[in-house]
C-alpha cells in the first residue's frame, strides 16, 4: 500500500490530496458505475514525474486511474473499479510545445490542455482543430483523442485515430515511450532541429501503439502528451441546414457530400438533439423539440487561400444540384437558428453548464458505430426500447456523425433525464443496459464500450479479448493501470 | 542459343508477377485478369514466367536437376508467349526464349516426352506431327482444281505462290475442309496458287517447341530446299503455327529462305481490300475473335541480335537490342475480314490481341497433357460466351480443334461446357462468298 | 532440413497433395532473389515446401501444424519483395495465391473487402465500375490490394486516397499461435466497416507504418477504405502493349510535371498544392522517373531522361488533378495556375498534352508504373526508403543522403540517373514520405557499396535525428536504431514473443524475440 509520503516525494507536497471532498469528486461521475472512492488524488506537475509514480505504484501494487479532463465525467472510466486506487490527475499538464502552421500540427500537447486552450493557441497560427461536437469546457484534447471521440469534420477524418499524432506514454512497467515519429532518434528538441514535428502517429516500425492507447481508458498506459493534427482556418465558409422528415434521403445526401468532400463540418441530428444543443432554457427546448423538422443535416463549405469565392460558388452549386436530385434543399437557417450561429456553437467548447446537462441535469449516452444501411433499424430498436421503458421519446436525442470519411457512422442516443429524480435515473440506467443486446443484434458495433456495458460487449468477441490481454500483459504486467475496466 | 546464354535475361526477373496477369493497364475487372494458363491451372509459382526464370537459373547453376518433375513443369506450358508480352510491358528482357531453351535442355537431358519422341521420329521423313490422323494426307485437295506446285512452270503456278496447308489439314477432316475453303477463295479471286501435293511436309516448328531443335532444323533446311526447288516466291499458310515458324522460327534457326510469308487471313484481307473478293452473302452471326498466339503476339519478325551491354547499370546494348514485345502481331487483318462479312457482328473478348488467352493447343500440351489443354480451352470458351457471341472465330486449325474438342477429350462439336460454336475465319468467309465472287 | 514424411503428410492432409510441393523445381522458383534490394546473393535459402491454402481455416490448420512440428512459416501474397524470402532452413511458404476473392464492395460506406491475392489492378477496375477507386501501392497494380501486404502501402494517389496503414478497416488475422482474431466490427458483428475495438485497437499490434513482413502471422482478409472516382466506369485504350493510351481521356483530368530551381520552390509548391486540396495524386518524381514512366524501353528512357533533364529546372513534382464536376475542375485548374505563378514553377511541356499526357494519367491511376521506374534498368532496385512525418524532416534527410548517392554514381556503382531524390505528399500534404532510390547490377563490389550506402544513410538518420526509415529488415538493423529510438525494439520483441510464443512466424526481416 502506497503512502502519502511516498507520493509526495514523487510529485511534491502540494500535489497529493486525501481530502474527502477531493476524493469524492472522483468517486462517481455522471454514469451509473458503482461509486468507489480513490485513496489519493495525485496531481501531476510535469511529465517527468509519471514514470517514477508508476514505478512506485508497481512496487506497492497500487492501482492508478489516469484522468486528463476536468469534471463532469460521463462514462465511468475515471471512477476506480478497484479499492485503494490513486487518481493520476494530468489536467495540470498544460504545455503546448510547438505549433507549426506549415506542417499543420500542434506538437506535444500536454494531457491537460483543453479544447478551448488549444483552439486559441493554434488559431494564432491560422489553424484549427477537428474536434468533437461542442465539447465540454473542461474536456482535455488528449483525453478526447484517447477516447477516439467522433469529430465533426469527416472530410478530414482519414482514420479513426485522427487527429492524433505522436504520443508520449508511460506504460505500467514504468517505462517511458514515445509513439510514432516522436520515438526518435533523438530528443524532441533534436528532432525539431532536424525538422521533425512528431506528427506521424504510426510506428515506430511495425507497431502503432497509439492505437492501443486509444480506446484503452487508461488501462494501457498514462499518456502525458500527444501531437494533434490541425486543419487550416478557412478564409470563407458557407454553412447550411438541410431538413427533412425522411432520414434515408438525408443519409444519402450525407454520403454524397462526404464522398465528394463537399463540406467540412457535417453531421445529422434529430430535432430533440438539435433542441438540446441550441436551447438555453426549457421553453425553447420544448418548442424546438416539437416544431423543428424531424431530422436535419448540417454542412459547412469551406475555402482557403486561393480563389475562395470561386471554390464556394462551385461547391455550393455542386451541392445544390446533388440535393435537388434528392428533393432536398439547403437553407441558411432552421427553426429560427441561423446556420452561422449554429456553426459557431458546434465548433466551440460548451460554456458551463455543459450543454448536455443544461436542461434536465442528467444525460446518458448510448453510442456505437454502424453502417448507413443499418441505421434506421437501430433507431427503431432504440425508440422501441425507450417506449418500453416508459421514458419519453421527446427526451431521446439522436446524433449521427459520419466518421472516417464516411466508412461508418457514429450513432449517439442521448437520454436527457432528471438526475435528481431517482426513479427516472433508475429507468435510464436500466434502459441503457437493456438496449445493448437488441442494438448488438441489429448491427451496432460498440467500438468504445464503457462502464457497465463494457463487459457485455467485450464478451461478444473472445478472440479479441484474449489478444488484448496479451498486449496488456506486456505493458502492464502487474495490472496496476485502471483495473476493472473493459476486459482487464 | 543455349539456356545458359539467357542467364542475363533470366537474372533480370525481379519477381514482380506481371507475367501472371494481362498488361495491367488493360485489366478491366476482377475476372479475366490472368494471362498465363499454366499458373492459372497449376498455381505454383514455378509454372509462371517468373517462376520459370527462377528455377531456370537453378538449372543453370546445377541446383535443380532435369527430373521427370522438372520436365512436367517445363512441358506444362503452352509457350503462348503471354507472359513475355506482359513482362515486356515494363521490363527489358526475354522471357519466352529461355523457355524454348529449357525444353531443348530437357530433351538433351533425357527428359523429353515419350509421345513426342514418337511423333518426331517421323519428322525426318516429313510425316505430320499429328497423333492418330483421321484422314489420308491428300484428302483435303482431292476434289479441288488446284495446281500441284511440283508441276513446274508458269502454267501450273504463275503467281509463284504456294499454299501450305499444314499437318492438321493433311490429317483431320475439319482442318482439311478449311484448307479446301482457303484455296477455293484464292481461286475465286483469280489467284492461281499451288499446293505441293506430293511433298508438303511438316514445317517442323512444333518439334522445335518440344525441344527437338536438331530435328526441327533439319526439317527447316529440307523445306527451304524444296521451296527453292519449286521456285516459290510467296508462301501462304492456313495454319498460324506454320506461319510463325516459316516467318519467325526459320530465320531464328538461321535458315534463311527469302520468301514472303503470309497467313491466309492477311492474304484474303488484301484481296478483299483490292476488291478481288467481295463477301456478299449475309452471315447473321454475333462472333468473337480468338487471336491464335502464333498469328498474334508471336508473329513479329525475328530480330537477330548479338552485342554487349554498354552501360554497367542499364540494360542497353551496343548495338541496340530491340525486343519483340508482341506489339506488331497480325491482329487487324482477321478482324477486318470478319467485319467485311455482311451480317457478322464482332465483339471482343476481355483478353484479346497481344494479351489473348491461349486456346490450349500450344506447346504440345494437347498431346502431353490433354486435361490441361482442355482447362485452357474451357477458360477461353467461357470468356467467349461472356461476350454474348454465338460463335468464336479463329484463324488456326490448332485453335479450332482445341476449342471444338478441348484437349481432344470431347468427341465432336462444341465442348460440353460450351454452347458456343467454333469456326475458322476462312470457313465463315467462304460461306459469305457462296454463290458468287 | 527437409520435411519428414509425417510433416509432409500432415500438411497435405490440410490442403490436398496437389497444393503442396517440396520439389526443388518449385522451391527454386521462389528461391531466385527478388529484384528488390538484391545483393550479391543470387539465390535465397529455399523454403522446405510451398503450401497453398485456400481459406482461413486451412491457414489456421497449417499454422497449428507449424507450432506442433517446430516448423517456421512465411506467408506471401504476390511475393515480390525480398522480405518474402526465408532467412534460413526450416521454413515453409504459405503461398496465398488461392485466396483471391473480392468479398464485398460497399459503395455506401466506401470500403472493399479482399483476400490477399486480389491485386490492385483488379480491385481498381472493379471499383471504378462503381464510381470508386483505391490507393494503388506505389509498387504497382500487380501487387496485393490487401492493406497489410505491402511493406508501406504508399502510392501515387495517397494525396487523395490515403495510405495502407490508415486505410485498413476490419481484418482477419491468424496469429502465429494459430488463433483467428477478427478485428473490430468483424469480431463483434461479422461486418467490415471498422477495425478498431471494442476498446483498444489491435491494428496497432498487427502493423505500424510498416507491416511485420510475415513475422506476426497471416492476414487472411481485410477491408480497405475506398474513395470517390471522378472518372467513367471504364476507359477504352488504343494501341498494343507497351504503347497504350486512352482513346479519350476522362473529362476533368489534368497532369502536370512542375519543377523549381531549388528545393525551397518545390517545398512551397507541394505545401500549397496540399493546402489547397486540388490534387488527386502527387508524386515528387524526378526527371528520370518521368522518363521511365513514359518510355517503353531502356533506350527510350535514356533518351527521354536527357530530353526532360534539359527542360526540368530542378526538384520537381508530378501531379494529377481530377474534378468531380466541371466547376470543380475549373477551380482546381485555376488554383494550379496561381501556384505555378507564385512559386515560379516550370512545367514540363513534353507531358502537358496529347497521347503522352493521357497515357501518363491513366498509368498513374490504374497501374502506377513502378516496374518501369524501378526495375527495368537492371532488374534490381534499392536505396533508402525513409520514413513519414513533416515535409521539412523528410526533405532535410534526402538532401543529406543524396550526397552519398552522388558519390556512388561518381564511382560508377549505381545507375547514374543524376536526378533528385523522391518525395511525396500524403493526405493533402498532412504527411510526407521520402526515398533515395538506387538501381544497380548486383555484383559483389556493387552490393557491398549499396549496403554501405544504406548503412551510411541509416547513420545519417540517427546522427541527424531525422527519424526511422521504413525499410528496416531484421535484428541487426532494428538493433542499430532501437537504442536511439525509445528502445522500440524492446516492445516490438515483446509483441513478437507474446503472439508467437514458439517463434514459428519466420522473422528474418521482422524482428526475433531474442533480446
Amino acid at each position: 500500500m502506497v503512502t502519502a509520503e511516498q507520493l509526495r516525494q514523487v510529485v511534491g507536497e502540494e500535489n497529493v490530496s486525501d481530502d474527502p471532498a477531493v476524493l469524492a469528486a472522483y468517486a462517481s461521475d455522471q454514469s451509473f458505475v458503482s461509486r468507489l472512492s480513490p485513496h489519493y488524488v495525485v496531481r501531476i506537475p510535469s511529465c517527468d514525474a509519471v514514470p517514477e509514480l508508476v514505478r512506485l505504484a508497481r512496487e506497492t501494487r497500487t492501482s492508478l486511474v489516469p484522468v486528463s479532463s476536468g469534471a463532469p465525467h460521463f462514462h465511468g472510466d475515471t471512477v476506480p473499479s478497484a479499492g485503494d486506487a490513486i487518481i493520476v490527475d494530468l489536467s495540470g499538464l498544460k504545455t503546448i510545445d510547438l505549433v507549426d502552421p506549415k506542417e499543420r500540427v500542434a506538437s506535444a500537447v500536454g494531457a491537460g490542455v483543453t479544447f478551448g486552450e488549444l483552439m486559441t493557441a493554434v488559431a494564432e497560427h491560422g489553424l484549427r482543430l477537428n474536434l468533437p461536437l461542442r465539447p465540454r469546457a473542461t474536456k482535455s484534447v488528449v483525453g478526447s483523442l484517447l477516447s477516439r471521440e467522433p469529430v465533426i469534420m469527416p472530410h478530414y477524418h482519414w482514420d479513426i485515430c485522427d487527429p492524433a499524432g505522436s504520443m508520449e506514454v508511460v506504460f505500467g512497467t514504468g517505462d517511458l515511450f514515445r509513439t510514432g515519429a516522436a520515438a526518435g532518434p533523438g530528443t524532441l528538441a533534436e528532432q525539431r532541429a532536424a525538422g521533425g514535428r512528431q506528427k506521424e502517429a504510426a510506428g515506430p516500425s511495425a507497431m502503432s501503439l497509439h492505437r492501443l492507447l486509444q480506446g484503452g481508458q487508461g488501462t494501457m498506459g498514462i499518456v502525458t502528451w500527444a501531437s494533434v493534427r490541425c486543419e487550416l482556418i478557412p478564409t470563407l465558409e458557407q454553412p447550411c441546414f438541410v431538413a427533412s422528415d425522411d432520414l434515408a434521403k438525408l443519409l444519402q445526401a450525407a454520403h454524397w457530400l462526404v464522398r465528394l468532400r463537399l463540406g467540412n463540418e457535417l453531421f445529422l441530428m434529430d430535432r430533440v438533439y438539435f433542441a438540446a444543443l441550441v436551447a438555453e432554457e426549457g421553453e425553447t427546448f420544448l418548442q424546438l423539440a416539437k416544431e423543428a423538422p424531424s431530422w436535419l443535416l448540417f454542412f459547412n463549405l469551406g475555402a482557403y487561400r486561393y480563389l475562395p469565392e470561386l471554390r464556394i460558388e462551385g461547391q455550393s452549386a455542386d451541392a445544390r444540384e446533388l440535393l435537388q436530385g434528392l428533393g432536398l434543399e439547403a437553407k441558411p437557417s432552421l427553426a429560427g437558428v441561423s446556420a452561422w450561429e449554429f456553426l459557431e456553437q458546434v465548433r466551440s467548447p460548451s460554456p458551463e453548464p455543459y450543454w448536455k446537462l443544461r436542461l434536465c441535469g442528467g444525460c446518458q449516452d448510448v453510442f456505437f458505430l454502424t453502417t448507413y444501411k443499418k441505421l434506421q433499424g437501430l433507431i427503431d430498436v432504440m425508440r422501441a426500447a425507450v417506449e418500453a421503458a416508459g421514458f419519453s421519446l421527446s427526451r431521446l436525442g439522436i446524433y449521427l456523425q459520419p466518421i472516417v470519411q464516411g466508412t461508418s457512422c457514429h450513432v449517439e442516443f442521448s437520454l436527457f433525464y432528471d438526475r435528481a429524480d431517482a426513479r427516472e435515473s433508475a429507468t435510464v440506467r436500466e434502459l441503457a443496459i437493456r438496449v445493448i443486446g437488441p442494438l448488438l443484434a441489429g448491427g451496432a458495433f460498440f467500438s468504445r464500450p464503457f462502464g457497465e456495458a463494457a463487459r457485455l460487449i467485450m464478451n461478444r468477441d473472445a478472440a479479441t479479448v484474449e489478444a488484448l490481454k496479451k498486449f496488456k500483459a506486456i505493458v502492464d504486467p502487474d495490472g496496476i493501470l485502471n483495473p476493472g475496466k473493459l476486459c482487464f | 542459343m543455349a539456356l545458359a546464354d539467357y542467364r542475363s535475361d533470366m537474372e533480370s526477373c525481379c519477381r514482380c508477377s506481371a507475367c501472371k496477369f494481362i498488361p495491367l493497364e488493360k485489366v478491366t475487372g476482377y475476372a479475366r485478369a490472368n494471362v498465363c494458363p499454366s499458373i492459372s491451372r497449376f498455381e505454383f509459382h514455378s509454372y509462371s514466367g517468373g517462376g520459370r526464370m527462377g528455377f531456370g537459373l537453378g538449372l543453370i547453376h546445377g541446383r535443380v536437376e532435369y527430373t521427370p518433375k522438372t520436365a512436367e513443369v517445363i512441358y506444362n506450358c503452352h509457350l503462348c508467349g503471354a507472359c513475355d508480352v506482359s513482362c515486356k510491358y515494363a521490363m527489358e528482357f526475354d522471357v519466352l526464349e529461355p523457355l524454348y531453351a529449357m525444353r531443348e535442355e530437357c530433351a538433351k537431358h533425357g527428359q523429353s516426352v515419350p509421345v513426342w519422341d514418337g511423333l518426331v521420329a517421323g519428322l525426318a521423313k516429313g510425316a505430320p506431327l499429328v497423333l492418330e490422323p483421321e484422314t489420308a494426307e491428300d484428302d483435303w485437295f482431292a476434289d479441288l482444281p488446284v495446281a500441284d506446285a511440283a508441276e513446274r512452270g508458269a502454267a501450273a503456278c504463275p503467281s509463284a505462290v504456294l499454299y501450305h496447308a499444314g499437318c492438321l489439314a493433311r490429317c483431320t477432316r475439319a482442318a482439311g475442309r478449311t484448307a479446301a475453303a482457303a484455296v477455293t477463295l484464292l481461286a475465286r479471286a483469280g489467284l492461281k496458287v499451288a499446293v505441293d501435293k506430293q511433298a508438303e511436309s511438316c514445317c517442323g516448328g512444333r518439334a522445335y517447341e518440344m525441344g527437338y531443335r536438331a530435328q526441327a532444323l533439319a526439317r527447316a533446311r529440307e523445306n527451304v530446299a524444296r521451296f527453292a526447288e519449286l521456285g516459290i516466291m510467296e508462301l501462304v499458310t492456313g495454319c498460324a503455327h506454320c506461319y510463325q515458324y516459316f516467318k519467325v522460327l526459320y530465320p531464328k534457326l538461321g535458315v534463311e529462305h527469302g520468301l514472303k510469308v503470309f497467313h491466309i487471313t492477311e492474304y484474303l484481307w488484301t484481296l478483299v481490300e483490292q476488291g478481288r473478293l467481295s463477301p456478299t452473302r449475309p452471315v447473321k452471326l454475333r462472333v468473337t475473335y480468338h487471336d491464335p498466339c502464333h498469328l498474334g503476339r508471336l508473329s513479329e519478325p525475328w530480330i537477330p541480335w548479338q552485342g554487349v551491354q554498354r552501360m554497367r547499370h542499364m540494360r542497353v546494348y551496343d548495338p541496340p537490342r530491340v525486343l519483340r514485345r508482341g506489339t506488331y502481331g497480325v491482329y487487324e487483318p482477321p478482324r477486318r475480314l470478319l467485319e467485311s462479312i455482311p451480317g457478322v457482328r464482332l465483339v471482343e473478348m476481355a483478353r484479346s490481341k497481344e494479351y489473348a488467352w491461349c486456346c490450349g493447343a500450344g506447346g504440345g500440351v494437347r498431346e502431353t497433357n490433354p486435361e490441361f489443354a482442355a482447362f485452357t480451352a474451357a477458360e477461353r470458351l467461357a470468356e467467349a460466351q461472356d461476350t454474348g457471341a454465338e460463335a468464336v472465330v479463329t484463324a488456326c486449325p490448332h485453335c479450332v480443334r482445341n476449342l471444338m474438342e478441348p484437349g481432344g477429350l470431347v468427341s465432336a462439336g462444341a465442348s460440353a461446357e460450351s454452347r458456343i460454336r467454333v469456326y475458322d475465319l476462312v470457313e465463315l468467309l467462304g460461306e459469305s462468298m457462296s454463290g458468287g465472287a | 532440413m527437409t520435411l519428414t514424411k509425417e510433416q509432409y503428410r500432415a500438411l497435405a492432409a490440410v490442403v490436398g497433395g496437389e497444393h503442396l510441393s517440396d520439389d526443388p523445381v518449385d522451391l527454386d522458383a521462389w528461391a531466385w532473389r527478388s529484384g528488390q534490394a538484391a545483393m550479391a546473393q543470387d539465390f535465397k535459402p529455399r523454403f522446405e515446401a510451398i503450401v497453398m491454402p485456400a481459406c482461413t481455416e486451412e491457414v489456421q490448420a497449417l499454422v497449428r501444424l507449424c507450432n506442433k512440428f517446430g516448423l517456421k512459416f512465411k506467408a506471401s501474397s504476390t511475393g515480390w519483395g525480398s522480405y518474402c524470402d526465408p532467412g534460413g532452413p526450416g521454413c515453409i511458404m504459405l503461398d496465398l495465391r488461392r485466396m483471391d476473392r473480392i468479398l464485398e464492395i460497399n459503395e455506401e460506406n466506401m470500403y472493399a473487402v479482399v483476400e490477399p491475392y486480389v491485386i490492385h489492378a483488379q480491385l481498381q477496375a472493379e471499383l471504378m465500375k462503381r464510381g470508386l477507386c483505391c490507393n494503388v501501392n506505389g509498387a504497382g497494380g500487380n501487387t496485393s490490394a490487401l492493406p497489410l501486404a505491402a511493406h508501406e502501402g504508399i502510392g501515387h494517389m495517397s494525396a487523395s486516397c490515403g495510405i495502407g496503414e490508415r486505410n485498413l478497416l476490419a481484418c482477419e488475422w491468424v496469429t502465429p499461435a494459430g488463433e483467428v482474431v477478427r478485428l473490430g466490427s468483424l469480431g463483434s458483428l461479422g461486418e467490415w466497416f471498422c477495425g478498431d475495438g471494442p476498446g483498444p485497437s489491435l491494428r496497432g499490434v498487427m502493423r505500424g507504418n510498416v507491416v511485420p513482413l510475415g513475422g506476426l502471422g497471416v492476414y487472411t482478409k481485410a477491408a480497405v477504405k475506398v474513395y470517390h472516382w471522378p472518372g467513367p466506369p471504364s476507359v477504352e485504350l488504343k494501341g498494343c502493349s507497351p504503347h497504350y493510351a486512352p482513346v479519350k481521356l476522362p473529362p476533368h483530368f489534368l497532369l502536370r510535371y512542375l519543377s523549381w530551381p531549388a528545393e525551397e520552390g518545390r517545398e512551397a509548391g507541394i505545401r500549397r498544392l496540399g493546402e489547397s486540396e486540388i490534387c488527386f495524386g502527387v508524386m515528387g518524381f524526378n526527371a528520370n522517373m518521368m522518363a521511365a514512366n513514359v518510355a517503353t524501353n531502356n533506350e527510350e528512357e535514356l533518351r527521354l531522361t536527357e530530353e526532360y533533364s534539359k527542360q526540368i529546372v530542378g526538384p520537381g513534382v508530378c501531379l494529377v488533378i481530377a474534378g468531380n464536376s466541371a466547376r470543380d475542375f475549373e477551380y482546381k485548374r485555376r488554383v494550379l495556375e496561381l501556384i505555378v505563378q507564385e512559386t515560379g514553377a516550370t512545367s514540363l511541356k513534353a507531358v502537358e498534352e496529347g497521347e503522352v499526357h493521357d497515357a501518363f494519367v491513366w498509368r498513374f491511376i490504374r497501374v502506377t508504373a513502378s516496374i518501369r521506374e524501378t526495375m527495368r534498368a537492371t532488374g534490381v532496385f534499392g536505396g533508402e526508403v525513409f520514413g513519414t512525418d513533416s515535409y521539412l524532416v523528410q526533405s532535410n534527410f534526402i538532401q543529406h543522403s543524396r550526397k552519398d548517392k552522388a558519390e556512388l554514381v561518381a564511382r560508377g556503382l549505381v545507375y547514374p540517373d543524376n536526378t533528385d531524390p523522391f518525395i511525396t505528399s500524403l493526405e493533402q500534404g498532412q504527411l510526407t514520405h521520402s526515398e533515395v532510390l538506387l538501381r544497380w547490377t548486383p555484383d559483389p563490389e556493387v552490393a557491398q557499396a549499396a549496403a554501405e550506402y544504406v548503412a551510411k544513410a541509416n547513420r545519417n538518420a540517427v546522427e541527424g535525428h531525422y527519424g526511422l526509415p521504413h525499410h528496416l529488415w531484421g535484428d541487426p538493423q532494428h538493433d542499430f536504431f532501437g537504442p536511439h529510438t525509445c528502445n522500440y525494439t524492446h516492445w516490438l520483441r515483446k509483441i513478437k514473443k507474446a503472439y508467437d510464443p514458439n517463434g514459428v512466424a519466420e522473422s528474418t526481416h521482422h524482428i526475433t524475440a531474442a533480446e
